[in-house]
């Protein structure tokens, strides 16, 4: 595609996505006086839940503890209008294999939500591989906090 | 008049404060010595000019940390030419090599001749002379093309004094700078300052270009960046994940890795055409691609296995064979300048150090000692390769060279560095 068609592709959608949020952002703001547990940080919709499963090294795969985490957290995600997962890796191996390493964790997380019913087409996935950690030190634990998907909800 | 010399100065010295330095780690004690004679002049020009262009080509030879030096006080005599070398004069110094030059002048604005020579001291015969025109504000780049001649004539490889180096630098938590610098850390440019990370820089072959990753719209997406102008232009791959591109030798197409709906395959963007070629399709990962020298075969990482390993792949025939079988994590594989032995991250006992292996081998051979060692690039004559690891949190570069007799660093002042690419020779 010409660099100008994706130009105006990028407008339409930030147009539409700027749009989706006014009236989204009212609806959620009375549910979250209702329930108490959620509550809205400019766009982001934030619970009192912990919102990433972590992994194993070179993995990607979800254990139990990880699903139930994600099916506590699914009826907030049922009722978001984006879910945005962000896939990261700890500094072990090579960025490149890591960029695609945290794309596949927040894909493994993307196709659980998908089979308890969230639809796939409001689910944004993005990898930042071994680029963004949480604890910048090289050790065990700053490790296995940094092999994780992040759930955004908007 | 003086304020506006300043605010050029200032424009020109571009980045005073995060300058890579090379230290020398560990050189081998049987290093051939050098004599870098001070060159003499011609009486209507400046004497320091001669003791400059000797010094620039000692700070050359002796970066990588691949000879050692004879003191100036030490030398008995500061020949100028062949009538006044005596070869007694630098063996009993233990002097392997001598250079020796002169600095003649051309015209009133500033044209100078440069002549040298360097002598074998032990066969006791002249090996090399010639002659270099230029002009006095660029005798380090006279030094440069000097030093590339004696270094070849040496060792026998190509010299790499010209060449430059692309890295990444993340000051902080919100600020990467995608630089480029010469070789021995000076003259460093900034060509891209992003509060997004920034990843994988590659250099066009003709050096004009450098090709990188950077998260700026939220995604990883490839950018192509005219060294000149300064001009970015994205590539236009429209994955949810493109990366990793390396310019093929002819420079006409990048091997690079999109990813669509979640599967990272290795693709070929055609420059002119702005097109992707499928190259492999598979649903494990397939991701950092880099091209044989022939331009024939492609490197790349895969987890078809279940780990990381590395295959290559003919872009013709689309024929595979995986290249690496031992340890349970090998990655990111560049070819050697010949196109026998590949180098790349091995990861071993929770170690991950830059590793070599001859493609016709199984043999795999360590070179690092430190233990998150990646990105490894080497310089286009083969003999040293520089790689990015980590000191506590902070990044720095290391270097080798390949005959094992030098071991460096290039730290940063302030920040952290990371993937180095070394870029190709001036054609």
């Amino acid at each position: 595609m010409e660099p100008i068609g994706i130009f105006i592709l990028a407008m339409i959608c930030q147009v539409y996505s700027c749009a989706a949020n006014v009236s989204d952002s009212v609806e959620r703001a009375q549910y979250a006086s209702v329930s108490g547990e959620e509550y809205l940080q400019d766009d982001k919709l934030v619970t009192n839940l912990n919102d990433k499963v972590f992994f194993d090294f070179d993995k990607s795969t979800l254990d139990a503890e990880d699903k139930t985490l994600l099916e506590e957290y699914l009826p907030f995600i049922k009722r978001a209008k984006i879910v945005r997962l962000e896939g990261h890796c700890d500094e072990r191996g090579t960025r490149e294999y890591n960029l695609a390493l945290g794309e596949r964790r927040a894909l493994e997380v993307r196709d659980f939500l998908v089979i308890k019913g969230v639809s796939g087409k409001k689910i944004r996935v993005v990898s930042f591989g071994e680029e963004k950690p949480l604890k910048n030190a090289s050790n065990e634990k700053a490790w296995s906090e940094n092999r994780r998907v992040e759930i955004s909800l908007y | 008049m003086k304020k506006i010399f300043f605010i050029i100065g200032f424009l020109i010295s571009n980045n005073v404060f995060s300058i890579l330095e090379i230290e020398i780690l560990k050189g081998s004690d049987n290093l051939s010595k050098i004599a870098f004679v001070p060159f003499g002049v011609e009486e209507n020009i400046k004497e320091v000019y001669g003791s400059k262009i000797s010094k620039y080509i000692q700070e050359n030879l002796l970066l990588f940390g691949e000879f050692e030096n004879l003191d100036k006080a030490e030398m008995l005599s500061y020949p100028s030419s062949e009538e006044d070398f005596y070869y007694r004069d630098w063996k009993v110094l233990g002097v392997d090599y001598s250079i020796i030059g002169k600095v003649n002048s051309i015209n009133s604005f500033g044209s100078l001749s440069i002549s040298y020579s360097l002598f074998n001291i032990n066969r006791r015969i002249k090996i090399l002379e010639g002659e270099i025109v230029g002009n006095e504000d660029n005798l380090k780049g006279i030094s440069k093309i000097i030093s590339n001649r004696v270094y070849e004539e040496i060792t026998g490889l190509k010299g790499i004094f010209d060449t430059k180096l692309a890295y990444v630098i993340n000051s902080n938590s919100d600020t990467y700078q995608m630089c480029i610098s010469d070789i021995d850390g000076k003259n460093e440019q900034i060509l891209f300052t992003s509060s997004a990370p920034i990843m994988s820089p590659d250099w066009s072959p003709d050096r004009k270009k450098i090709a990188y990753v950077s998260f700026e719209n939220g995604l990883a997406e490839i950018f192509i960046q005219d060294l000149s102008s300064g001009k970015r232009e994205s590539i236009q791959a429209l994955g949810m994940t493109n990366s990793a591109p390396v310019w093929s030798p002819d420079g006409k197409s990048i091997a690079l890795v999109v990813s669509f709906s979640g599967n990272p395959d290795i693709f070929l963007y055609s420059i002119r055409k702005k097109r992707l070629i499928r190259l492999t399709d598979h649903y494990g990962i397939d991701t950092e691609p880099s091209w044989s020298p022939d331009s024939k075969k492609i490197i790349f990482t895969s987890d078809r296995s279940g780990s990381p390993q590395l295959y290559e792949i003919n872009t013709q025939s689309k024929r595979k064979k995986r290249l690496t079988r031992d340890g349970n994590y090998n990655a990111r594989g560049r070819y050697f300048p010949d196109g026998k032995s590949i180098f790349f991250v091995h990861g071993n006992n929770g170690r991950f150090q830059i590793a070599t292996k001859k493609i016709t081998s199984r043999y795999i051979e360590t070179l690092t000692s430190t233990s998150l060692d990646e990105s490894p690039t080497i310089s286009p004559n083969g003999n040293i390769i520089i790689y990015a690891t980590k000191n506590g949190s902070n990044g720095y570069l290391g270097g080798i060279t390949l005959d094992g007799k030098s071991r460096f660093s290039l730290p940063l002042k302030n920040g952290s560095v990371r993937e180095p690419a070394w870029s190709p020779l001036l054609n």
